[in-house]
């Protein structure tokens, strides 16, 4: 029993190492990759410079990082790759910046993905968190510039907005690094299993719609039973994504 | 050295000769390669076209009908329509041209790559309204029906191009369109434009000109032979009889009317406030998608928040965001004052 | 095959929804957002900016203030970019070419390397290389520090919403107003900021035409041959003056055809590509001053001055070459700038210039050290110089005033080189920028040909007429 799962495991280790390397990221001697997403102007890179300490440029401007930067940590004995992806508004449009987000959560599969949004401008931050939460459960939301919203008089309910949206919830200030250090302890959580994620799936679709997804999605699950985020390729499909209708054709997005 | 004025008159010859040969259009070079086209088949479907059309409208065409309203040499024409009449796309009946089962499968086809091809320009590139027809024109002899497939695929499918004509389906289904001209209805009657047709060419842009979409709701104030005033998204238009036959309306119920304080988006003065009612369906593809993605999306509130130094671009509060776009695109957006 | 299947039924579905499934989808997303928004966010106050950043904004948007304070901000950056890098070039050509050079000569010289080595090494790559530096590295390293502080706090893009009216009628976006300003420090990185324009049409645009900002590697070219041709036309007291005018005339003049091109470029070429604005004004937020110095030197500094050194070593081996080897009586240069000349001459230019912009296309920076090497070779100068394909640069004025009137310099060879040095061909660094960035061979091709042919053309013109007048 012990043996089987062991090497199923190290199947699909393998499988998500060879997708992430065509992506151009390198993770041998990682324990886990980590990607780090939001909408421009959040603080988002950052967040990445408190995690990893390394001095890359932090942008007041949408659409700076175009390529990814990437940089690594160590927590609790472990090893983290950090990938910083280019800050989006949405991963529904066909925008290079929006793709190359897109594909590295979709194709990549990092293990935890970490969604930084503006505090003070939660509910259109919502927006991306939402459509992340369709491609992968394993992510945490990092509640950042909760300096700027205390500023502006704005309260959060952390606790409830993790209920809400099924994921753990952190709130920081990543420019004093405050809430850092949760930060890593959540993603580390996360990351191991220590936490399961339950995440919120679009609801106020209407009816039409709703039902051609569900159609969609049965019959994705019925040719490929082990994709996790069918209603999310369901949903790619009926919007006429050519990237995802070119994944389908190749399999591309079946690596489990 | 050569003398200065004899190599300022040579480069000046040279240039007048690069121009009148690359010169869009007219220029020789694109002349001599157009010369060189099959035209026997282009000559065929546009044939097939106006026979369509015209009995899509209840008409009928004679030969002379076709060589009056076609650019090619009466001759030419002429021996077309025997070799049409040999293929059996077409019949004679009292003079007048009937199409055949055949002809109308091969007419709607052409009809069907024309349609695709605007829809395909307005949803996939920036090219200008006024000049879609005449690409079209051009596309819809050279794609064959497996490419036109594969085009319709591409575009998801659609139902009506972007003058909200329906487009034949492969197996020639023609949806109807469920309107009458804007003259036949009376003051007072309120409806959506559904459709606007583009051709003739110059009825087409004195509409582009009074910037009318489709899916504007209409409200008819005059009506009479010397002009028709209506109201449409807190604006007023005046317009001929002549150009108003050129545009369909639908006429709404009167629960179905939401809209009586509508106006567009650049219309929105300092200080007011307003909510989001819809992004007009002339608004399409990728500037659409972002629009909707930075949070312009109905029941939105929003305000101005700045205004640039020459008028244009503004900036507006979006969901507590200060989003600037330009005013051409802001006349896209549909909002509700406070 | 099974994904067919799934393909057929998807294109089934599609035709059934009709359109409006991306606006229903997204509704729908911001709803759901609403609704968790509501449930855990509390709005005690009602502001929905900071006082702060609207004053700011009303100021620096203002129709009275808006572009005098772009105008002067973007004056002094560039001002203390050329005043301030003039200090440091001097002392790391001091370094590198003063000391370290004479230096590595000694050693070849010790270690037997036979005449040809050396030369190649030392007095071809290794000048290139140190010329290279010694011009790029100072301005760059306040220049991009400075533009990088301005874009951390979020004035930059106030500057694209200020400017977009303007660019919009050449069929340009506003943002290009930033990535042309970009280009005055350098057209490589000016190019990589055009990543910022998210609407295809106007983003190859602004790469196309960002040639035309005069870069930092063409600025000391033109403020040298300003003041030795230009200034010298007036009494000395007002040299300065008439030769800074010059200078700023010819950027002038490259954002001129900035618009200009821009226009041709959207109503021809790029006719039919997909053309939008949005743009978001984000809250001011205070750089953090040492970080932001740090990091924009690393990261764009340093990446773009490796970038040119790749390319300068090689051209200064060829520099090298092309003087030492003989075909016949004469070596390659000598015989290229014979057969350049006519044409050269026919631009109000010379066969010397032409063959300098030729190897020298890697960097701008050593296109007047090799100007006045090639015509102290092919005049026979004897005193200056130190032989055939080593570069150099006089510190004074005045003596390199001399050298180049020696090569037959008049006043419109001086106008239309300026001209020239602003209307050329992309440096190759750029060139294997735009390659990058755009993936396309035809666009490439096209932002390098478009300002050569442009260069020609002018200088041809201005050429004939300035005979015709004078």
């Amino acid at each position: 029993m012990q043996k089987v799962t062991n090497s199923a495991c190290e199947g699909c280790e393998l499988n998500q190492a060879s997708n992430l390397k065509k992506l151009g990221v390198n993770i041998e001697d990682n324990n886990y990759v980590v990607a780090l997403a939001g909408n421009p102007n959040t603080g988002k890179s950052t967040v990445f410079n408190a995690l990893t300490g390394l001095k890359q440029h932090t942008g007041n401007w949408p659409g700076k990082t175009v390529t990814r930067a990437e940089g690594g940590y160590r927590y609790n004995e472990k090893k983290y790759k950090l990938v910083d992806l280019p800050g989006t508004y949405s991963l529904l449009s066909t925008s290079q910046d929006e793709e190359v987000a897109r594909n590295f959560i979709l194709f990549g599969k990092p293990d935890v993905t970490i969604i930084v949004v503006d505090a003070s401008r939660l509910e259109r931050n919502l927006n991306l968190v939402l459509q992340i939460l369709e491609i992968t459960d394993k992510a945490v939301l990092c509640l950042n510039l909760m300096d700027e919203a205390k500023r502006l008089e704005i309260e959060i309910d952390d606790r409830t907005l993790a209920r809400d949206l099924g994921i753990p919830v952190v709130p920081t200030s990543a420019r004093s690094k405050e809430g850092i250090p949760e930060l890593l302890k959540i993603v580390h959580q996360v990351a191991t299993g220590e936490i399961k994620c339950k995440p919120h799936r679009i609801k106020n679709v209407p009816k039409n719609i709703n039902n051609a997804i569900e159609k969609l999605r049965l019959e994705i699950e019925k040719e490929y039973p082990n994709v996790p985020n069918s209603r999310w390729i369901a949903l790619r499909l009926l919007d006429g994504d050519e990237r995802i209708i070119e994944a389908v054709k190749t399999g591309e997005f079946i690596t489990e | 050295m050569t003398n200065p004025v004899t190599s300022l008159i040579v480069f000046g010859i040279v240039v007048v000769l690069l121009f009148l040969l690359f010169y869009p259009k007219s220029g020789f070079y694109w002349r001599i390669k157009t010369s060189f086209k099959n035209d026997t088949k282009i000559l065929i479907e546009d044939i097939l076209k106006k026979l369509y059309h015209a009995e899509d409208n209840g008409n009928t065409l004679n030969s002379n009908d076709i060589i009056n309203s076609l650019n090619s040499s009466p001759k030419k024409i002429l021996e077309t329509i025997a070799e049409m009449e040999n293929k059996e796309l077409i019949s004679f009946e009292n003079g007048d041209i009937k199409l055949n089962d055949l002809g109308m499968d091969y007419a709607l086809r052409v009809i069907r790559v024309h349609r695709l091809w605007e829809k395909y320009l307005s949803e996939k590139t920036g090219f200008d309204k006024k000049d879609w027809h005449e690409i079209a024109e051009k596309m819809e002899h050279k794609l064959d029906s497996l490419q036109a497939k594969e085009l319709a695929i591409n575009l998801g499918n659609p139902r009506f191009d972007p003058h909200g004509d329906p487009i034949p389906t492969e197996t020639g289904e023609v949806e109807p369109i469920n309107g009458k001209p804007l003259p036949t209805f009376s003051e007072g009657t309120i409806g959506r434009i559904i459709h606007i047709e583009d051709e003739p060419e110059i009825i087409y842009k004195q509409i582009l000109a009074e910037d009318l979409h489709i899916g504007s709701h209409i409200h008819i104030i005059e009506n009479n032979e010397k002009r028709i005033i209506f109201h449409s998204e807190g604006e007023e238009f005046i317009l001929a009889p002549i150009v108003a036959n050129n545009i369909t309306i639908f006429e709404l119920q009167k629960e179905e009317i939401s809209e009586e304080n509508t106006f567009r988006l650049s219309k929105l003065k300092k200080n007011e406030h307003a909510k989001i009612i819809g992004i007009s369906g002339e608004c399409r593809g990728e500037i659409r998608r972002r629009l909707l993605d930075l949070g312009f999306v109905i029941n939105t509130k929003i305000e101005v928040d700045l205004t640039s130094p020459m008028n244009n671009p503004r900036a507006y509060l979006v969901r507590d965001t200060s989003i600037a776009i330009r005013n051409e695109q802001a006349k896209f957006i549909l909002i509700e004052k406070k | 095959m099974k994904t067919n299947k799934i393909l057929n039924i998807s294109n089934d579905l599609r035709w059934q929804i009709g359109e409006g499934f991306h606006d229903k989808l997204t509704e729908g997303i911001y709803s759901d957002a609403a609704t968790i928004a509501q449930n855990s966010v509390q709005k005690k106050g009602d502001a929905k900016r900071f006082r702060f950043d609207r004053s700011l904004d009303k100021i620096v948007t203002s129709k009275v203030w808006g572009f005098p304070i772009m105008i002067l901000i973007l004056s002094v950056v560039l001002w203390l970019t050329i005043i301030g890098a003039n200090y440091p070039s001097g002392l790391l050509s001091d370094l590198l070419i003063g000391n370290i050079y004479p230096w590595l000569k000694t050693i070849g010289e010790s270690i037997g390397f036979p005449w040809w080595l050396s030369g190649f090494l030392f007095d071809g790559v290794y000048l290139a290389l140190a010329w290279v530096i010694a011009v790029m590295l100072p301005p760059m390293a306040i220049f991009f520090p400075l533009f990088t502080l301005l874009e951390d706090f979020g004035y930059l893009p106030r500057v694209a919403f200020n400017l977009d009216h303007l660019f919009k009628k050449s069929g340009a976006h506003g943002k290009q107003a930033l990535t042309m300003s970009m280009g005055f420090g350098c057209n490589a990185a000016g190019v990589i900021a055009t990543r910022i324009i998210d609407s295809p049409r106007e983003r190859l645009i602004a790469i196309i035409t960002n040639n035309f900002s005069l870069c930092n590697g063409r600025w000391p070219t033109q403020i040298l041959i300003a003041s030795i041709f230009i200034g010298a036309l007036v009494p000395e007291n007002f040299a300065g003056a008439i030769s800074t005018f010059a200078v700023i005339s010819i950027a002038l003049l490259g954002i001129f055809f900035t618009f200009m091109v821009s226009l041709f470029l959207s109503k021809t070429m790029l006719k039919g590509e997909v053309s939008s604005f949005t743009l978001e004004l984000p809250p001011y937020r205070p750089p953090r001053f040492w970080k932001t110095i740090y990091t924009s030197l690393i990261d764009r500094t340093l990446i773009v001055l490796w970038r040119a050194c790749v390319f300068a070593a090689p051209a200064g081996a060829v520099i090298w070459l092309i003087s030492n080897v003989f075909i016949g009586d004469s070596n390659i240069a000598n015989w290229m700038i014979i057969h350049l000349d006519g044409f050269g001459i026919l631009l109000g230019l010379n066969g010397v210039i032409l063959l300098a912009y030729i190897v020298a296309i890697p960097a701008n920076e050593i296109v007047i050290p090799t100007i006045l090497m090639l015509t102290v070779m092919s005049a026979s100068i004897t005193g200056v110089g130190s032989g055939n394909g080593v570069m150099f640069e006089l510190d004074s004025i005045n003596a390199t005033g001399e050298i180049l009137k020696a090569g037959g310099w008049t006043l419109l060879t001086a106008i239309n080189l300026m001209l020239f040095s602003l209307l050329h061909n992309p440096c190759s660094t750029t060139i294997y920028t735009i390659y990058k960035e755009t993936k396309s061979v035809k666009w490439t091709t096209v932002a390098s040909i478009l300002p050569i042919i442009l260069g020609f053309i002018v200088c041809f013109i201005v050429a004939q007429v300035w005979r015709i007048l004078m």
